[in-house]
């Protein structure tokens, strides 16, 4: 039972859910929609990302598609990459923020986002089905190889960011890639940036040192060295170099709810817009943008809805609390590079260490619960809290995605992950003893009902 | 018209786009490594446009089951087979539909000596395929991809160490290769001219796997090879299939000398300057090859039609030279298997040692002549038409290894039914095209008033 479909994608545990066939008919699914056209493909250097990469240029190259092959790719790069290219789509194969044995597709339509839920569905059907196009031997798509999309990417960067500032500020920054995806191009970002670089775990072999997932625990490695060496900021990715959270120069291992937080403080200083994000990221990111008087528009969690709802409402950023954050203006990804770009920005521009950015910013106490459920059990298992949990008089609930109650003081929030197969508990206030208190609740509630 | 799937002792052949789709690989791929075992497989492919793609599929199918591929790339079948034995690999997977159309392409299964699977292992392969219950390791467990770009430079060393590699290179014969878009246009022109020394003119030598002519090595097909020889004076042709295993000869006259001649080429040069020991050939070879053996007091061993049958038979006899008549050399202390490169390195080697021609070395060879026919009936009638033959002719000694085969001497006269048609097979060769042809008629009389 670790399967997950998802429109934009797949995901499971390798040698179980996640077999070659499922990916092979998952991406002949995809060759199908795309009718045999062009299309990118990236992988991440998780063990198992070469057999599934196989699975799918096998695919791919039967319904007649053209690969270009980018090989070891970070996923936003991917995404960038996409119009570059003029292809009409891509395929992303990345273990992401999972754990060792977990690895992915991801799906990518022809505008660089997460291919939407209109398409995703059609893809879906055509899994389900299994009725793929199949082209004869002298329609056999082809595959080439590609590496000329590191350059324009760096340089869109640079033409993005105030480089000549991050430049002159020269840097000294620890990056921690936990051996994925971005290994290969940490050295590219240092030197167009004026960077002195320190990699972590930056051997792209596979193996994960430490969790996937970029958060306080996941930074104790980076946070123990990063005063010795006098860094002036910490990075720490996931293998797909789609979320980030931030160390300070003094170690401290900021929440990764706070690097959507500072990049938005920093943008919205420079331009007003609309703030996106998902409906279970730090009401600190509702301070910013009171402070900034633009609006808040929430969304369902995941990439997906909030780049959609970027696009829909014309945000000026976007971004959740895991750690991520994206610019419209730049791509439609989640992108860890623009991320650790704008940080340093901030950084050079307002003269501020790393630690006085995130001072700068209203803090609360946020606690995180993960609960073990088969995905087929916890749609009910949130449908009986507001029978049992009771958000008193001025409790607002809210069903957006899941089960959410906001108070003056704070808000707690619980949903099935669409990833894995967890129930997510998320619990903020002003007071820890409260939040804690409120997250408890929560949890023994669904842990009897499982 | 759908084309179905062939599953069988040759493997697993199928029109891509129809029935053989990149699934069909892939399961195939995992039941080969379920089947051997974990460890190291040899992945080796022709030309086809269609073998990059089903080479993926058997890649991710192996790897997922714990066997770790080796891609030999673009090379001949016996190079496959040959690599396994060689780095002791648990298998070998040949991605090539030998001498079928383009639009065909097939997975061929080898053990871990190099040679095929024979009938009854093909069998327990397709048992644990059709149970469609593939373990896979976890991911930690999945072994990286080798790419062994040196496969061909095995197969060559070998072939050098067989013959007498300065004799041939003295000669600086003039040779003209048909390649038919094969694996032979990669590697048949610098192995003939960089190896063997020749003065090379290559023909179909772009290896598109766009097939120029009919990928069967048979005189028909031959006519730009013909010519090539001809017009610039060459002292050989030699003509290969899509995968390399098949070779045929045009003498310097620019006339093919017959598929089974290349063998009986082959077999003599063998015996008169390498080792003398039997022969073997399968059933429905020709007498030719017979005579040269039989010539040089070797006994002569026959065999059911199939490779695996004819290599099978040569290791347990020990046989030091054999094949099929299709253009099929094998020579098991190169390899037990059909490989056309140890062909043409003996046969340019006889040329060199004996100073003759193609046609002066045939012309010592008698001649017999060969006529094909078949009979379609009903798939469930050939046992019973076959056991009625077999009671006619109970008293011409008839064999019954393949079908029925009766032995006049001086001809023979074979019918077998066909393991990819519903259709009796019957061929005869006699001294005469007459004679031969009454016996194959005779034959077609007998089947025709049991049917």
């Amino acid at each position: 039972m670790t399967l997950r479909l998802a429109s934009f994608g797949i995901r499971g545990f390798v040698g179980d859910s996640l077999s070659p066939k499922v990916v092979m008919d998952f991406a002949s699914a995809f060759g199908t929609f795309l009718g045999g056209r062009r299309i990118l493909l990236g992988r991440d250097t998780r063990y198992s990302s070469p057999m599934i990469h196989a699975c799918v240029v096998s695919s791919l190259l039967s319904t007649g598609c053209e690969v270009l092959d980018l090989g070891v790719c970070p996923t936003p790069m991917l995404q960038y990459s996409v119009k570059a290219y003029e292809a009409s789509g891509a395929v992303s194969i990345t273990g992401g923020h999972n754990g060792m044995g977990w690895n992915a597709l991801i799906l990518i339509g022809n505008d660089g986002a997460f291919l939407e839920p209109l398409g995703g569905e059609n893809v879906l059907d055509c899994f389900h089905a299994g009725d793929f196009l199949k082209q004869p031997w002298d329609k056999m798509g082809r595959v080439a190889s590609v590496d000329t999309f590191v350059e324009p990417y760096f340089q869109a960067l640079e033409e993005k960011l105030n480089a000549e500032a991050i430049r002159r500020a020269q840097f000294k920054v620890l990056m921690d890639p936990v051996g994925g995806a971005g290994c290969g191009y940490l050295d590219s970002f240092a030197q167009r940036f004026g960077c002195s670089l320190v990699p972590l775990n930056a051997q792209p072999s596979g193996y994960l040192a430490r969790e996937a997932e970029p958060r306080p625990r996941s930074s104790s490695q980076m946070a123990s060295i990063i005063k010795h060496l006098h860094g002036h900021a910490g990075f720490v990715f996931s293998s797909d170099m789609g979320r980030l959270s931030l160390v300070t120069e003094e170690g401290e291992p900021a929440s990764e709810e706070y690097t959507f937080a500072v990049i938005a403080n920093h943008v919205l200083d420079k331009k007003a817009g609309a703030v996106i994000t998902n409906c279970c990221t730090t009401r600190t990111v509702d301070d910013i943008a009171a402070l900034h008087k633009v609006p808040v528009v929430k969304t369902r969690v995941g990439q997906a809805y909030v780049i959609s709802a970027l696009m829909d409402e014309q945000g000026i950023i976007g971004g959740e609390g895991n750690g991520s954050v994206a610019l419209p203006s730049f791509s439609r990804a989640f992108d860890g590079f623009l991320m650790m770009g704008l940080v340093l920005e901030a950084m050079a521009e307002k003269k501020n260490r790393l630690s006085d950015l995130l001072k700068a910013l209203p803090r609360y106490h946020i606690v995180k619960r993960k609960l073990t459920c088969e995905s087929s059990r916890a749609y009910r298992a949130l449908e009986i809290l507001p029978e049992r949990f009771d958000p008193g008089e001025e409790g607002r609930v809210d069903w957006t995605d899941g089960f959410r109650v906001d108070w003056a003081d704070g808000w707690i929030h619980a949903r099935a992950s669409r990833t894995e197969q967890i129930v997510r508990v998320i619990s903020e206030s002003e007071n820890r003893v409260t939040a804690e208190q409120r997250a408890g609740d929560i949890v023994r509630i669904i842990e009897q009902e499982i | 018209m759908k084309e179905a799937l062939k599953v069988g002792v040759s493997g697993v052949r199928g029109v891509v786009g129809d029935s053989f789709t990149p699934q069909t690989a892939l399961s195939f791929a995992q039941a080969f490594a379920t089947f051997v075992g974990h460890g190291p497989v040899v992945v080796g492919r022709d030309t086809r446009p269609t073998g990059a793609m089903i080479e993926q599929a058997v890649v991710a199918g192996l790897q997922s089951a714990g066997c770790q591929p080796i891609l030999a790339g673009v090379v001949p079948t016996p190079t496959v087979l040959i690599l396994t034995q060689s780095l002791r690999a648990r298998g070998g997977i040949a991605i090539t539909a030998s001498h079928n159309p383009s639009q065909w392409n097939a997975l061929k299964f080898a053990e871990r000596t190099g040679m095929f699977l024979n009938e009854l292992r093909a069998e327990e392969l397709f048992d644990v395929y059709h149970q469609q219950n593939f373990p896979m390791v976890s991911e930690a467990e999945i072994m990286p991809v080798v790419v062994e770009s040196d496969a061909m430079e095995y197969h060559i060393r070998r072939v050098v160490n067989y013959v007498d590699q300065k004799a041939i290179r003295k000669r600086k014969l003039k040779v003209a290769v048909d390649c038919c878009n094969g694996v032979g246009a990669v590697h048949s022109v610098s192995f003939l001219r960089e190896v063997l020394g020749c003065t090379v003119f290559p023909v179909l030598d772009q290896p598109t796997g766009r097939f120029e002519r009919d990928p069967e090595p048979l005189p028909e097909n031959l006519k730009l090879l013909c010519d090539t020889v001809r017009a610039n004076g060459c002292d050989i042709g030699f003509a290969q299939d899509p995968d390399g295993d098949r070779l045929a000869i045009v003498n310097e006259k620019g006339e093919p000398i017959g598929e089974d001649q290349t063998l009986a080429l082959a077999v003599q040069q063998v015996l008169d300057a390498h080792e003398k020991g039997p022969v073997a050939i399968n059933l429905a070879t020709s007498k030719s090859v017979e005579f040269v053996a039989r010539q040089r007091g070797v006994e002569v061993v026959k065999t059911r039609i199939g490779e695996i049958n004819v290599s099978e038979t040569m290791v347990r006899i020990g046989s030091v030279v054999g094949g099929e008549g299709n253009g099929g050399i094998i020579i098991p202390r190169m390899h037990p298997c059909r490989d056309s490169y140890i062909g043409m390195a003996v046969v340019l080697e006889l040329m060199a040692m004996t100073g003759k021609t193609v046609s002066e070395l045939r012309g010592a060879i008698p001649s017999y002549f060969m006529v094909k026919d078949k009979i379609r009936i009903r798939g469930e009638q050939a046992p019973e038409i076959l056991r009625s033959l077999r009671r006619q002719y109970a008293d011409k000694n008839p064999s019954l290894l393949d079908g029925i085969y009766i032995d006049f001497g001086d001809s023979w006269v074979h019918a077998r039914r066909s393991n990819t048609e519903p259709v009796i097979r019957i061929t005869a060769e006699a001294a005469s095209p007459e004679e031969a042809a009454r016996l194959a008629g005779e034959f077609r009389q007998k089947i025709e008033q049991a049917v």
